[in-house]
């Protein structure tokens, strides 16, 4: 992110081109918020590209916004075109979502931006000290030098996990998830959380109910692990998002662990192989 | 003016603490939270804000207002029994004022019972802030860091001149407070509180800048503004906002079985029927929730999430107001700390300003 004002006036430049030749109807982005922050913008109109911005507090994962531009935006009309500007970590999860077959891949002209890591309220964020990954998967155009760092993954966090006996685990998880609030901003941040209805929240039948007591916390989460299980990126927007602090990339690093070591399987490394929780092969089939 | 000392007052709460349940600032693993505590050691004393507010402990997120039970001898309904005599301790001037903005409705006749008698087994002891915080408004809603009208009574730290060595941990014990009696229910709960008379001023906090508030009745007119669908392009549609907002008080109510004891997961229980115990819970909902309007056929009026956001600033500024007086918000500023994308109601309330 060196290049600092450079790297802006070409994503600027970009945008207002896609949008001025028709090419997308909205791009999306990141802006100056209030109180210093950085937050995802939706420019329309080319003049306001000039809104859009690119640093090292552009934390959010921008692919959870595609899903509002899934329907058309007025009757009858074709799904609009979008923009988007992402991350390498934002890319996989643009990957799922393709793969998923949640939107078309013409429908998006993807901005990729190389990444020396994001950070939250100035702290350099957990997951960008294990990141790899510093280039796009997946783009139309990427910008940016080359990255100066590289991460390593060396799961320590989620060895101490392992290594705690089942009953302390579970105190573990119980002291933490008995913070949640059941507001569901892990689940809203997420790109891979899209069910029209979840299950959290069906009223017919109703699995969950609607008391906010640790059983109900509990289950959601655990849950959602599962659901997201080989589906994770590993963005951290769950965790970002969590008004308690819970650490909610723990839990979704030990699943997504558990199915690379399974199934040799990565999240969101490409839009084609079929995600192992989502196909059955003939051998996998467990001895009657 | 009279004054006490720390040393003096966690004697009082602990005194306190043995007779009644006593719920005050306590840093739970680094979140500030209202708590029960055993004793004045488990209080944080030193908090900008507690990160939930104290709504939890009058409107609870999960309330079992009826019990019903089908035996052989019919039907029979209990209303669980409340808390007894409670004491908040270390009410910020906000949290107490989003009080008086819930009695507005919870206290209108009819009543509701369970938070009426929170309400009335309950005693504020109010702390006074001594600045605003970094997303702090409550002077644009007319409060002011120690404002002091909202509780029973309001401790008021003192300021005290150059003593670098009164900071440290030493000299905590003897951090002095002015304590302001404000209703009867403060006089009685004081008691055994060692108060000393001393002559000078109270200690005025300091204020930041107002923003303006908009009229309640100016609002319906920005109803249909494009505006609002684009504040909400970014919204997550979480109900982050809406559960830690001290006034925020919507709710759902719904009847469920209760498991019997011994029971097996095939639905088999020792002996009572199936369905034998019901419990009517009353839990938190959240207009920011999809289904939260979803009417019978399916319709929905509020689809979108630019819908659901602008009705969360009508009802904060244009329809609590109309329907039950105050204005739904107290300027807390929990809201633009915590909304993960950026939602900023002081931003949201300079625009509208300008529409």
């Amino acid at each position: 992110m060196g290049e600092g004002s450079e790297l802006i006036d070409k994503i600027r430049a970009k945008a207002r081109e896609l949008l001025q030749g028709g090419r997308v109807d909205c791009f999306i982005g990141y802006e100056e918020g209030s109180r210093g922050r950085a937050r995802p913008a939706f420019i329309y109109d080319p003049q306001d590209a000039e809104r859009l911005i690119w640093d090292e507090r552009c934390a959010h994962n921008l692919v959870v916004y595609l899903h509002q531009f899934k329907s058309p935006l007025r009757r009858g009309e074709e799904p609009p075109r979008v923009g988007i500007l992402v991350k390498p970590c934002d890319s996989r999860s643009l990957n799922i979502l393709f793969r998923e077959e949640q939107i078309e891949r013409e429908r998006v002209y993807v901005v990729g931006v190389t990444c020396d890591g994001v950070r939250t309220n100035g702290r350099p964020q957990e997951r960008c000290r294990r990141c790899a990954e510093r280039v796009p998967l997946v783009y139309d155009i990427v910008m940016g030098g080359v990255p100066n760092v590289l991460g390593r993954d060396d799961y320590a966090d989620v060895a101490k996990l392992e290594q705690m006996s089942p009953r302390e685990r579970l105190a573990f998880w119980a002291k933490e998830f008995d913070r949640c609030i059941r507001c569901y901003a892990c689940r809203q941040a997420c790109p891979a959380c899209y069910c029209f209805e979840c299950v959290a929240e069906q009223l017919d039948p109703a699995w969950m109910g609607i008391a906010i007591d640790l059983p109900q916390k509990q289950f959601f989460h655990a849950m959602r692990a599962y659901h997201l299980a080989g589906r994770c990126s590993g963005c951290s927007a769950c965790e970002e998002a969590c008004p308690m602090g819970i650490p909610l990339s723990l839990l979704n690093r030990k699943v997504a662990r558990e199915v690379e070591a399974l199934f040799g399987y990565k999240a969101g490394q490409d839009a084609e192989t079929p995600p192992p929780l989502a196909t059955f092969k003939k051998e996998e089939q467990l001895p009657m | 003016m009279q004054v006490t000392t720390r040393e003096h007052l966690t004697a009082w709460l602990d005194g306190l603490a043995g007779h009644m349940t006593l719920i005050a600032p306590k840093t739970v693993e680094q979140r500030v939270l209202y708590r029960p505590v055993a004793d004045s050691s488990e209080i944080a004393f030193d908090f900008a804000r507690t990160d939930l507010p104290v709504k939890e402990h009058f409107l609870p997120p999960t309330d079992v207002l009826l019990s019903i039970e089908k035996g052989k001898e019919g039907v029979r309904l209990e209303e669980p029994s409340l808390e007894g005599e409670r004491t908040v301790f270390g009410l910020r001037p906000c949290d107490a004022r989003a009080l008086r903005v819930l009695d507005a409705l919870f206290l209108k006749e009819p009543a509701d019972p369970y938070y009426a008698e929170r309400r009335e087994k309950t005693t504020l002891v109010g702390l006074a802030c001594r600045e605003m915080g970094e997303q702090c408004f409550c002077t644009s809603l007319g409060l002011a860091p120690d404002e002091a009208g909202d509780v029973d009574v309001m401790l008021t730290e003192m300021e005290e001149g150059g003593g670098e060595g009164e900071k440290g941990r030493g000299g905590e014990g003897r951090r002095r407070y002015a304590v302001q009696v404000m209703t009867e229910k403060g006089e009685a709960i004081l008691g055994a509180l060692n108060l000393d008379k001393v002559e000078g001023a109270m200690p005025v906090a300091a204020v930041g800048s107002k923003t303006p508030v908009l009229e309640a009745g100016e609002w319906p007119r920005l109803f249909e503004r494009a505006y609002w669908a684009r504040l909400a392009d970014r919204c997550l549609s979480c109900r982050l906002c809406t559960y830690v907002c001290p006034t925020c008080r919507c709710f759902d109510v719904r009847d469920y079985e209760v498991p019997c004891e011994g029971a097996s997961s095939g639905g088999a229980s020792n002996g009572s029927a199936p369905g034998g115990h019901i419990e009517r819970l009353r839990a938190w909902d959240s207009c920011m929730a999809e289904g939260y309007r979803r009417i019978a056929g399916g319709h929905n009026p509020r689809l979108t999430k630019g819908d659901r956001l602008r009705n969360r600033f009508y009802c904060k500024f244009c329809y609590y107001p109309q329907d039950y007086g105050p204005i739904a918000c107290v300027g807390c500023g929990r809201c633009i700390a915590m909304c993960p994308v950026n939602v900023d109601v002081v931003e949201v309330l300079a625009d509208v300003a300008t529409l």
